[in-house]
């Protein structure tokens, strides 16, 4: 079956085990995904003020072009991607004065053909209708845990995994969130149907520190070791996240986080689709496990010796 | 009789309300321009019509022209219709020959223009008098009081409410779901701000309401269905098996120890467990065991019985059956309680999670002495003592956005009183209060607030809490000190959330059913904020306690008398006296259509089924007027609002 997939900009630079295991966990459960074309980044940031309509056109654009191509809904891997075009279309379809002013600034747009240097104008309003859904969400309502069962390969029964939901998913509540912002259960949920044991930890919800790793990194590392500190203190064997920024400064910022805490040796993390292409026997090297500051594979590895056969 | 086309003497009396009226209406104008109109006998205007020498104009007016009907152009007929009937009885006029002009709530009050409201006022006074003249006199219709009261629930409101009825001399029904009547006051420890023990003072309002040759205690019972009007209800209820026969137990617990099956003992607020055979708690009354028919394992002898074995008085009874039976009274108090909101509702306080995070009603268990504690302050995780305790206040009050928008008006004080409880006990304890505004409107109440400050050395900081989660043993609280802009974080060993009070999901059903009104939060309505507190809309039931909002002890034991001595009101009228503006039914002229049936919200019309005319129930119409706009043939006819009546007002207006 064919779905529309964004996987924005950084899965295609830092952190392509997202987007490698994603894509080869939903091959698995029998799905092709397809990219719109000429997608651009989404903006990253939701635009907060209120006249800043042209933070919109990107986000628009690529949710327009889902369109185009006949697809009704779109899913999204990134936290920050899902959040803004979420976000977006909750924008447009508020507010019509909104939705009517950027449908005239993208009707200007220009599509030149590089080949045939054929000019594509006058473009179709986007109706602000394209569904768009975060791949755990995708999972649960369309797809559906009791498909999913009978394609696990690999048992991960005692793996201790601390799901790590950070900010983008749940807030604000009233517009994307996908489970209840104080007390959700979806990626619990997502972890206890692939067969692992889920670890609650304080700090699910908490921030890894987001965009201070730019302004103000020893912040961002303070924050990220509460999240790791947290998790490891509750019995956690491994984080499971979405997002490609709380990735970063969870794993690669490990390196700054030990020697500003002695108490620190480093702790594995893992993209919530690497856990599940896993558990579907999808292959190893597939996942970029490599990539990794801290080498998740021993978790896994564990794991591994009690692979039931294929 | 004066009959409907014959002359009358109308008399017109136009009222300036100081300025309110002739501010903007020509009183004199209006007063005038009617003389010359057709039966107006006599018209004059002045300053307070409702005055004592207005009054006195009105009365020696009506004798000295010998008038047949009056008119009075002043303020809304809710305000003083009454005042005005009452003078013209007195002049020897049928109080239904008054008619008020409403010139000043859909007149001046409502206008600029002077010389088009004085327009409009002169054509709303003509209206009058084409009304008028078709007045009949009308008598009240008369209904017989049953002078017996239900009252349901039976807290401190409900004891209280059925006491006060009690001694006035009429009998009372209490009726409570539960096994004991109590209510949430038996739960509590202590209470602020004088720290009575809450079960040394409860229960002997408890055995005085158990004692009462006028109190009939019904534990156990619900009520079905309430059917009826004001004076002469009907009141279905039901019976709740108990299994145990409560003359019979003598209370030597030897079932309960027999009792395979445990569960979580709600007395308790689930922190400790009873079987389900069962005494609620040791003073409860009546004082016999209760079999939780949900929790046994099942009437037959084959599975389980125990119980029944060991009973040496045979009070266990396993064939009881739930009965309805019927119940006549004349009065009903609405004293159904309130619940806590539930901590699952704030999910960042972790309230489900978290053993050692309460609610306030548990920390009353764990405060009071028949406790799960025996009134030792540990906590419900590993039963330490808590050395750093953390109140949060205003848990789901006073946020409109996610939770509650009303203040739940107890919890300042109740939180002041079990952070200084608690310093009692564990006087090397650390007690911290988070607060947003300490609400302390009440006798005694600030001084309390103020001893708990400076004698047990509670700490409060004004500031919400973002977040409290658990880490080791711990319970780690995240807030705000607003005062000093700072982060605050605690390592407490056990938290309390004050839980804001709502409405009682259990009895919805029940208000629903007995149509009796809310306000947008669930709580009862009363008649009138200010005037009508405890009384509701609905003639003949009246409110007491919590389930009409949030309130404190004294002010609903307040309530409670208040509504009883509402109730004496009701039972001392020899008869009760209805409005005779109801809507008959001309026979002749019905088709048995059934139309007004349908339309009629008191449900005061049926078909008759041999005669196929409309019968209606007078006492039941309220003259609301449904029926007479509803029906196709002209056969419903409201009394001195008559079909003629209505057009002949209208011709009056467009004639100009």
């Amino acid at each position: 079956m064919r779905l529309h997939y964004y996987p924005g900009c950084t899965l295609k630079e830092k952190t392509t085990n997202l987007d490698n295991s994603t894509r080869a966990a939903m091959e698995v459960l029998g799905y092709e995904l397809v990219e719109p074309e000429n997608w651009t980044c989404c903006g990253a940031e939701f635009p907060l003020t209120e006249e800043k309509i042209v933070g919109l056109a990107a986000p628009t654009r690529i949710l327009r072009q889902v369109e185009l191509e006949g697809g009704d809904k779109v899913v999204t891997t990134c936290s920050f991607c899902f959040n803004v075009l979420k976000r977006t279309n909750e924008a447009l379809l508020r507010d019509p004065l909104k939705h009517k002013r950027i449908n005239t600034y993208l009707r200007d747009d220009i599509k030149i053909e590089p080949l045939t240097k054929k000019k594509t104008t006058d473009f179709p309003e986007y109706s602000g209708k394209v569904w768009v859904l975060h791949l755990m969400e995708f999972i649960k309502n369309e797809i559906g845990y009791d498909k999913v069962h009978p394609l696990l390969k690999r048992e991960l029964k005692g793996l201790k995994v601390a799901p790590y939901y950070g900010c983008r998913l749940l807030r604000p509540a009233e517009e994307v969130g996908i489970d209840e912002p104080d007390n959700p259960h979806i990626f619990e949920e997502f972890l206890e149907n692939l067969g692992c044991e889920v670890v609650d930890f304080p700090f699910k919800q908490e921030c890894c520190g987001s965009y201070l790793s730019i302004s103000l990194p020893d912040a961002a590392s303070e924050a990220s070791y509460q999240v790791l500190r947290s998790a490891k203190l509750n019995g956690a064997d491994v984080i499971a996240l979405s997002c490609p920024l709380c990735y970063y400064n969870l794993d690669r910022r490990q390196d700054r986080i030990k020697e500003m805490y002695f108490d620190f040796n480093g702790f594995p993390i893992l993209f919530f689709t690497q856990i599940l292409a896993w558990a579907l026997g999808v292959d190893e090297d597939i996942l970029g496990l490599d990539q990794h500051y801290f080498d998740p594979r021993p978790v896994l590895g564990i794991t591994h010796k009690a692979e039931v056969a294929s | 009789m004066n009959g409907s086309g014959k002359k009358k003497n109308v008399g017109l009396f136009v009222c300036h309300c100081g300025v309110n009226i002739a501010g903007v209406v020509d009183v004199e104008r209006v007063a005038k321009e009617m003389e010359d109109y057709p039966d107006v006998e006599f018209s004059t205007n002045y300053v307070y019509m409702c005055s004592e020498p207005g009054q006195k104009m009105i009365l020696d007016t009506i004798k000295e022209k010998k008038l047949d009907a009056i008119i009075v152009a002043a303020c809304s007929p809710t305000l003083h219709e009454k005042t005005f009937q009452n003078v013209a009885e007195l002049g020897g006029l049928n109080p239904y020959q008054v008619e008020i002009a409403n010139i000043r709530e859909q007149g001046s009050w409502v206008h600029s223009d002077k010389e088009k409201a004085t327009e409009k006022a002169i054509k709303v006074v003509k209206s009058m008098v084409e009304k008028v003249r078709a007045n009949e006199s009308l008598e009240p219709i008369e209904v017989g009081v049953t002078r017996r009261a239900l009252v349901i629930g039976a807290g401190i409101s409900g004891i209280q409410a059925a006491l006060d009825i009690a001694d006035h001399g009429y009998e009372v029904l209490l009726v409570e779901r539960n096994p004991s009547i109590g209510g949430h006051m038996i739960q509590l420890s202590e209470t602020f701000p004088t720290l009575d023990c809450s079960q040394c003072i409860m229960t002997p309002k408890m055995v005085e309401a158990s004692r009462h040759p006028k109190i009939k205690i019904m534990t156990y019972h619900e009520i079905e269905s309430i059917s009826g009007f004001v004076g002469n209800f009907k009141v279905k209820i039901k019976k709740k098996p108990r299994y145990v026969d409560e003359n019979l137990c003598t209370l030597c617990a030897d079932c309960e120890k027999v009792c395979p099956q445990v569960v979580q003992d709600e007395f308790n607020m689930g922190l400790s467990f009873r079987k389900a055979i069962y005494l609620p708690f040791p003073q409860a009354i009546p004082g016999t065991y209760t079999l939780d028919i949900e929790s046994c394992l099942g009437l037959w002898p084959i599975r389980c019985g125990k119980c029944k074995d060991v009973c040496d008085v045979e009070a266990i009874n396993f064939d009881e059956k739930e009965e309805i039976f019927e119940e006549e009274v004349g009065a009903v108090v609405v004293s159904t309680g309130y619940d806590l909101y539930t901590m699952q509702a704030l999910g960042e306080y972790g309230g489900e999670k978290y053993e050692d995070v309460v609610d306030g009603l548990e920390f009353e268990r764990i405060l009071s002495a028949s406790g799960p504690t025996g009134g030792e302050v540990r906590r419900p995780s590993d039963g330490k003592v808590p050395k750093n305790i953390v109140f949060i206040q205003c848990c789901g009050s006073r946020d409109p956005e996610n939770h509650n928008p009303y203040c739940s008006k107890i919890c300042c004080m109740y939180t002041t009183k079990h952070a200084m409880l608690y310093k009692h006990r564990v006087p090397d304890g650390n007690a911290i209060v988070f607060y947003i505004d300490v609400r302390t409107g009440g006798k005694k109440f600030e001084e309390f607030y103020q001893r708990a400050i400076d004698e047990d050395d509670v700490l409060y900081i004004r500031g919400k809490v973002s977040k409290v989660f658990q880490e080791g043993d711990k319970v780690i609280v995240w807030g705000v000190d607003t005062l000093t802009g700072k982060k605050v974080e605690v390592e407490a060993d056990m938290v309390v959330l004050a839980m804001s009070m709502v409405k009682t999901e259990k009895v919805e059903d029940l208000l629903r059913k007995l149509k009796i009104s809310t306000d947008a939060d669930g709580w009862l309505a009363e008649a009138h904020p200010k005037l009508r507190p405890v009384e509701s809309l609905n003639a003949g039931f009246y409110l007491a306690g919590c389930a009409h909002g949030p309130k404190d002890i004294p002010e609903t034991v307040s309530q409670a008398s208040a509504a009883a001595a509402k109730v004496g009101n009701l039972f001392a009228q020899e008869k009760l006296l209805h409005e005779p503006t109801i809507v008959p039914v001309i026979e002749e002229l019905c088709s048995g259509c059934g139309i007004c049936v349908t339309v009629c919200p008191y449900g005061a019309r049926e078909l008759d089924a041999i005669k196929k005319v409309v019968k209606v129930n007078e006492v039941l119409c309220e003259g609301c007027g449904a029926c007479a706009a509803a029906c196709p043939s002209g056969a419903a006819q409201q009394r001195n609002q008559t079909d003629d009546q209505i057009f002949s007002m209208v011709r009056a207006i467009l004639k100009g």
